[in-house]
């Protein structure tokens, strides 16, 4: 039942600017104009978990904001809340002029004006923690129309390319068209949240460290170096010992779990994921023609 | 969890379709001429099946294809209609799979989208129908990430290259990260680096520059053979901000080992740039 609203929420981001304004829309290029500009960037981007394009901001040096890449918003969006924290001040109409609008990445936008609201869809995603991380916003077309935008997502970066071109002002009054009820899914998400027990947390926590390099050869799952110094070195991991098997964590008063079977880089890989620092585990290893098992405790590093 | 499970093969099933672009990869990209509206969204005109053309508005910002009833029957998508958001809401909703969608140079098949009178759709089709014709939907990620896709709002082109990514499964990976939710009852994600650099970071709750701090160089590691030194403030990691230990960590998790990224950072106050290729290992 509760997917359906999820799904009704997430749709097709179009957040609603009176779209009555008639612009002039041509800004007339010349083709020698166009390329005068032509400076590349790499935008560094992640795909939330809601399947959109998350790029980070700084607003006036404060940040980095949250924010999605969306031709669905004539403009840039943020919340009131972001607004507050990047201290920027509010027309009548409900646009704020920025000092600095940066993209990491390395691109400023000149000039860059947003509208401060806070969108229905973006809270009700907050609320409940679908996107996987705290979304503060949209960039939409009075930004996104300045660049040659290349959305790859076999690439990690994407490329930005500044237009000699000055897209037609979006001047639409802040007044909200209809979302024909959508609009009352946001708060009712945020309450859902609160009965369903979800409290979403959008904090990183660094994962523990081992200090192993690691290599698979012949099917088999090897210890190519120990970082001297290292968690590794101290639970007395040493190169060419073979990976033949791990326990899961154990906490120190806690009950040692037993040792399972892994051999392969990928499945070692989605063991260590989720070890915090300070917990210990053990590995198996054969060294030699002895199996020998070490109690590491993972420390902090990467 | 047998619906969920029922739900998400069948979803699976609907979005594993294939791309077939009339030209080689990595030949010229194909263009697709869009119109920009009033409100800023761009138009661009599809044939569905082989009926239409329909106009759709082009939406980086949609996790899904969104198409109107009236064009689920008319293309014969959909024998149902979609319903409006009440339908929705009582679980009504109809996911179906276009068999071809044709924009300018561009044919795409097996396309997953979902039948349903989006009331923004309508909003923005009743405001421009006298010049444009009724808008019929949107078009979104599980379209547009099949391509590396170019806008051009100067030009007003999209232009795309077929690219093997799979736009996975939207509702499937909502589930998921609804369940997290419920299951760390609040607790922070842990992230770690795909590889091994070597180095440690540190951030004290005072220290409120925008980079972290090097606590730490391990000897032989492919961070002191870059040159890394203990006290260098990382402000970068492939091109990443590393203002937070949280940050950083997200940074690296991101660089799969073997290959290079550039670190920047300041050392003595000077600006400087070095580059770390991190090696298999954790």
């Amino acid at each position: 039942m509760i997917r359906w609203w999820l799904l009704a929420l997430s749709l097709g981001f179009v957040p609603g600017l009176a779209p009555g304004a008639r612009a002039d829309d041509d800004a007339k290029p010349t083709a020698d104009k166009v390329k005068a500009a032509e400076k590349e960037y790499a935008i560094p981007y992640r795909l939330t978990d809601t399947k959109h394009i998350l790029v980070r901001v700084k607003v006036n040096g404060k940040g980095p904001f949250n924010l999605i890449l969306d031709t669905g918003a004539p403009a840039v969006f943020i919340t009131k809340k972001s607004a507050e924290r990047a201290g920027l001040d509010t027309d009548k109409d409900g646009w704020a002029a920025t000092d600095s609008f940066e993209l990491e990445g390395g691109l400023k936008v000149p000039g860059a004006k947003a509208r401060v609201a806070d969108l229905f869809q973006l809270e009700g995603m907050n609320g409940m923690g679908l996107a996987g991380v705290e979304l503060h916003g949209v960039v939409g077309y009075n930004v996104l129309a300045k660049y040659r935008i290349t959305y790859d997502f076999t690439a990690d970066k994407l490329k930005f390319v500044a237009l000699d071109f000055t897209p037609p002002a979006v001047n639409a009054k802040g007044k909200d068209n209809s979302q024909g009820g959508l609009d009352l899914l946001g708060p009712a998400m945020k309450m859902l949240a609160g009965f369903m027990g979800i409290k979403p947390n959008f904090a990183v926590e660094p994962r523990g460290f081992l200090g192993v390099e690691l290599a698979e050869t012949d099917g088999k799952l090897a210890v190519k170096s120990v970082v001297k110094g290292s968690p590794a070195a101290a639970a007395g991991l040493k190169p060419g010992d073979l990976i033949t098997g791990v326990s899961k964590a154990f906490a120190a008063k806690g009950r040692e779990p037993g040792i399972d079977d892994l051999d392969r880089l990928k499945a070692f890989g989605r063991w260590v994921e989720p070890m915090r620092a300070g917990q210990k585990a053990k590995i198996q290893v054969e060294r030699g023609d002895k199996t020998e098992t070490v109690t590491v405790e993972f420390g902090k590093g990467l | 969890m047998n619906f969920k499970l029922a739900i998400a093969s069948l979803l699976t099933v609907a979005i594993a379709g294939g791309v077939q672009a009339q030209a080689l990869p990595e030949a010229k990209p194909l263009k697709v001429p869009f119109k920009l509206l009033p409100s800023r969204h761009m138009l661009i005109e599809v044939t569905i099946n082989d009926k239409g053309p329909y106009k759709l508005i082009f939406d980086t910002g949609a996790p899904l294809n969104i198409v109107t009833s009236r064009l689920g029957k008319e293309t014969g998508i959909s024998k149902r209609g979609g319903g409006g958001i009440a339908a929705l809401l009582s679980g009504g909703m109809n996911q179906v799979e276009i068999g071809t969608m044709q924009l300018g140079d561009v044919t795409a098949k097996k396309v997953a989208a979902v039948v349903m009178d989006h009331p923004t759709v309508k909003a923005i089709s009743d405001a421009f129908a006298e010049e444009h014709g009724t808008i019929d939907g949107i078009v979104g990620f599980p379209f547009f990430a099949r391509f590396a896709t170019t806008v051009d709002y100067q030009k007003k082109e999209l232009l795309l290259s077929p690219r093997d990514y799979k736009p996975g499964n939207y509702i499937e990976d909502l589930t998921k990260s609804l369940s997290a939710a419920g299951e760390n009852a609040g607790q922070a994600k842990v992230v770690g680096p795909a590889g091994l650099w070597g180095f440690t970071l540190a951030k004290t709750k005072a220290d409120d520059e925008p980079s972290v701090a090097v606590g730490e160089v391990y000897e032989g590691t492919p961070a002191a053979a870059a040159g890394l030194k203990v006290g260098d403030r990382v402000l970068t990691i492939d091109g990443r901000w590393t203002d937070t230990l949280g940050d950083a960590h997200v940074a690296v998790s991101l660089v799969k080992p073997g290959r290079k990224a550039d670190v920047t950072l300041t050392r003595d106050g000077k600006p400087m740039t070095l580059s770390i290729t991190p090696v298999v290992g954790y």
